[in-house]
């Protein structure tokens, strides 16, 4: 073989902690890794966040922070990047190897055209001679936008006026600019919802395999990875812990943290993960939860053609959901749908337009203090922990606020400790005194979710609960939900753009497309046979790391 | 996870251990800004002189009366600072002076702040129409002329201290108003507000548990500064004869100064004291006004 694109030769990287920390500790994020690349290959790099996977790839073109130290070599394309000259770097970066940012809604600068920022590239490396002819810049512009299938008057366009996945099209179209050698693309779908998330990893792949560049994918999910790249590499801790094949690695994983990785994107439609979230410890359900398809007589909750209307868009145009006592549904629907909207109207923090919410059979009141009283019934976890709970109050205030707001009669502490214990942070004295900042994400969402407990609701309005959390804590907090639901019969509506969540844990999928249910039903029917377009067209999207596998 | 050695600590005595800890972290960030630090040393000397000034300064120097000294004779042995028309010592004044300021300044400092606060606060968190007039109310005292305003409320009203307070206060409250307001609005797009709405928190909680505390540092910092700027405002008034005669102001000795010819007759010891001592004490304020809004308000520590 020849020489390599890129080869990591025990690479480490170290951070100097902050200097406001009294001992000068370093961080070592990454720790001895060697990997290699062969031009035209594309190799997925997975990982949990922190795990060091976006500080190796920024290491290749140096746009590490200041406080970083690198040891160990890292050649691109033969040449240390390391004792490489200021003015060589410049070139070399974007030219040789240019990067797709993750979060392209904050990669783009809001005052720019984007053709502008495409060109920019293009003029700062001369890559059309030194000083190229706006025509000539314009050609390329045209051409680039052309690849990557946006139409060429977009090059006009501000950046706030495409859609997320037109922007990141954008970006991709920025990082071809040069015709690098070699593309590292941070988490390029993440933000991205499934059938945008196809369309770009499709139409990426297809570029890069078009002109042989070189791949560098970081992503936490591994479905993404393996569906894109022949290759995957799994760090953990900073360390390189697995490499192969991308269907070996997913079809046999060695290290238990691929493992469960893996595990932590179901596959729909394989009875495996049903009612199965990927856990460390045994689930723990008294029995399995039974799936009668019979409605019971009463439902929990119902809306009746609920509206809402924000000027002249429906956001939700006449819904009708029910949720049984002791329930799961998930509601299912692409970004934009109109579901965060519908909770909100559910929870009456969105006045509906017309149309009504019915509790137990009772029409939830509108004003003030009748809502006050139906909020202890129905609760909410919202999507990020970190922003939910108020960084100023600590465990204990935060679990408190309701029973406080509420004033719910009895030891407030003893309260709190039941609701702390039912969300499983045990023991509960130990997290009382603790702030947010000093919790992992996954014990922040259980946090939230205490505090809704501690009020004894009868139903949880979950919006994208696990979304912002990470691949092995996901299935804890998905198994957790099971479990209040077998112990306290607790009902759920979680919303989300996951059909694999809805897969793992819910009873019932409701499917929203443009403010509207299109479909209804168990979960086991809905998404092995969907009957409408939309429920198929979400399931085609899903990246199928099953099908390279077997 | 450092202050639970014991189980049973209570949560109260948990959130105060905390509160004391944070109130250290501010105070190392503030000393380390020496503007701030020095500031802070002149106000402290300036109000132990001001408070203390009766135990070892007798009323008596203030009276006409039974004045001691020559008439605006310069400084000399027994009158450091001169005297002024009727034989007073100025220094004796000037200390006596210092009174009046920061009772005034502060008042007023805190009455427009709190004003500033409240307004601010309900502007943001109820939209619509309450909104809208507290928001129109609130341009309305803007792009009023503040100083003629509080000369208008002052002659109208009953001579004495309270009016000045109460002029100045309601006069200078808009620019707080917008400040808390802004602050009120980025609070509240936070999902922790969500989440205590759905809770079931009224107004009230999420006003007071979780705005108020956010908005608090950021108010701490305004009213160091609003001090300043009500000192200057009473001295104006007091210089316009609008301030209560019988008690002895920097502003109202500026004002006789000027009535009773002392700078036709070349007398600087009469104008000087008074004047510096309005500069020093504003600039204190100014100072550890800036130090504190450099550490507590969140958007101006980044840079």
């Amino acid at each position: 073989m020849s020489q390599p694109l890129l080869e990591f030769r025990d690479v480490s990287v170290h951070y100097r902690a902050r200097a406001a920390d009294t001992t000068a500790e370093e961080i070592h994020a990454v720790r001895g890794v060697s990997l290699s690349l062969a031009a035209g290959e594309k190799l997925g790099l997975a990982g949990e966040s922190g795990c060091g996977k976006s500080t190796l790839a920024m290491s290749v073109l140096r746009l590490l922070p200041k406080s970083a130290r690198l040891e160990g070599e890292i050649l691109l394309d033969g040449e240390d990047i390391s004792t490489m000259s200021w003015g060589r770097l410049r070139a070399v970066r974007w030219a040789a190897g240019s990067v797709v940012f993750q979060g392209a809604m904050n990669a783009l600068n809001p005052v720019h055209r984007i053709g502008d920022q495409i060109a920019e590239p293009i003029r700062l490396h001369g890559s059309l001679g030194s000083s190229p002819s706006t025509s000539a810049v314009d050609r390329r512009v045209a051409e680039l936008l052309e690849q990557v299938e946006l139409p060429v008057e977009r090059a006009r366009a501000y950046p706030h006026e495409l859609s997320g996945g037109q922007k990141q099209r954008v970006m991709i179209a920025m990082a071809l600019a040069c015709e690098p050698k070699l593309i590292i693309a941070d988490e390029p779908t993440t933000a991205l919802d499934v059938v945008v998330q196809a369309q770009v990893l499709d139409l990426m792949t297809r570029l890069v395999e078009e002109r042989g560049i070189g791949l560098v994918m970081i992503s936490h999910d591994l479905a993404v990875l393996a569906s894109t790249c022949e290759r995957l590499a799994v760090m953990y801790q900073g360390e390189l812990v697995e490499q192969g094949e991308s269907a070996a690695v997913i079809a046999r994983p060695e290290h238990a943290h691929t493992k469960a990785l893996a595990a932590a994107f179901p596959t729909v439609g394989d009875p495996v993960y049903r009612y199965a979230p990927a856990t460390s410890s045994p689930l723990g359900l008294p029995e399995a939860p039974s799936t009668s398809d019979d409605e019971p007589a009463e439902p929990l909750l119902r809306t009746e053609d609920l509206r809402v209307t924000f000027g002249g868009t429906h956001a939700v145009a006449g819904v009708d959901l029910s949720v049984a006592p002791g329930e799961i549904v998930a509601l299912v629907g692409q970004s934009g749908s109109g579901k965060t909207t519908l909770a909100r109207a559910v929870l009456g923090l969105q006045r509906p337009t017309s149309g009504s919410v019915y509790f137990e059979g009772e029409r939830v009141p509108r004003s003030a203090s009748g809502l006050k009283a139906y909020r202890r019934q129905v609760q909410l976890v919202l999507q990020d922990p970190t922003s939910a709970l108020n960084p100023r109050h600590s465990v204990y205030e935060a679990v408190a606020e309701g029973l406080r707001i509420h004033k719910v009669p009895g030891d407030e502490r003893e309260h709190v400790a039941a609701a702390l214990e039912a969300a499983e942070l045990r023991p509960a004295d130990r997290y009382m005194s603790v702030l947010p900042h000093e919790l992992s994400g996954g014990q922040r969402q259980r946090v939230v979710i205490a505090g809704a407990l501690a009020l004894e609701p009868r139903l949880l309005v979950a919006d994208e609960p696990v979304a912002s959390l990470d691949a092995s804590v996901r299935g804890e907090i998905l198994a957790l939900l099971l479990r209040l639901r077998a112990r306290l019969g607790l009902a759920a509506l979680v919303i989300t753009h996951d059909l694999g969540l809805a897969w793992n844990i819910a009873d019932r999928v409701a499917v929203m497309f443009r403010g509207e249910l299109v479909e209804v039903g168990a979960v086991d029917s809905v998404l092995r046979s969907p009957s409408h377009s939309y429920t198929q067209s979400l399931l085609d999207a899903l990246p199928s790391a099953s099908v390279l596998g077997r | 996870m450092t202050t639970n050695q014991s189980p049973r600590n209570s949560p109260r005595a948990v959130a105060w251990t905390r509160r004391r800890a944070a109130l250290g972290k501010v105070w190392r960030e503030f000393a380390a800004n020496k503007s701030g630090l020095f500031g802070l040393a002149a106000l402290v000397v300036i109000v132990l002189v001001a408070v203390t000034v009766p135990l070892w300064l007798d009323r008596e120097v203030l009276s006409v009366t039974r004045a001691t000294g020559e008439i605006l004779a310069p400084p000399a042995g027994d009158f450091w600072l001169g005297t002024d028309h009727a034989g007073r010592s100025v220094l004796a004044l000037t200390l006596w002076g210092a009174r009046i300021s920061l009772l005034v300044g502060i008042s007023a400092a805190i009455l427009s702040v709190a004003i500033g606060t409240i307004v601010g606060m309900l502007s943001a968190h109820f939209r619509g129409w309450t909104a809208a007039v507290l928001m129109r109310v609130t341009d309305f005292f803007l792009v009023l002329p503040a100083l003629v305003l509080a000369i208008v409320l002052s002659t109208m009203l009953e001579r004495g201290v309270g009016t000045i307070i109460l002029a100045i206060g309601v006069t200078s409250w808009p620019s707080t108003a917008r400040l808390v307001r802004a602050q009120t609005l980025t609070i509240e797009t936070r999902p922790y507000i969500e989440r205590a709405h759905a809770l079931g928190g009224g107004h009230m909680h999420v006003l007071s548990k979780h705005v108020l505390p956010a908005v608090l540092p950021l108010v701490l910092a305004n009213t160091t500064l609003a001090v300043g700027s009500a000192i200057i405002s009473e001295s104006t008034l007091a210089f316009l004869g609008l301030g209560d005669a019988s008690t002895v102001s920097w502003g109202g000795m500026l004002k006789s100064a000027l009535d009773t010819g002392a700078v036709t007759a070349g007398a600087w010891w009469y104008l000087l004291p008074p004047g510096f001592a309005i500069v020093l004490i504003v600039l204190a304020f100014t100072l550890c006004g800036r130090a504190l809004e450099t550490v507590l308000n969140p958007n101006l520590r980044e840079r």
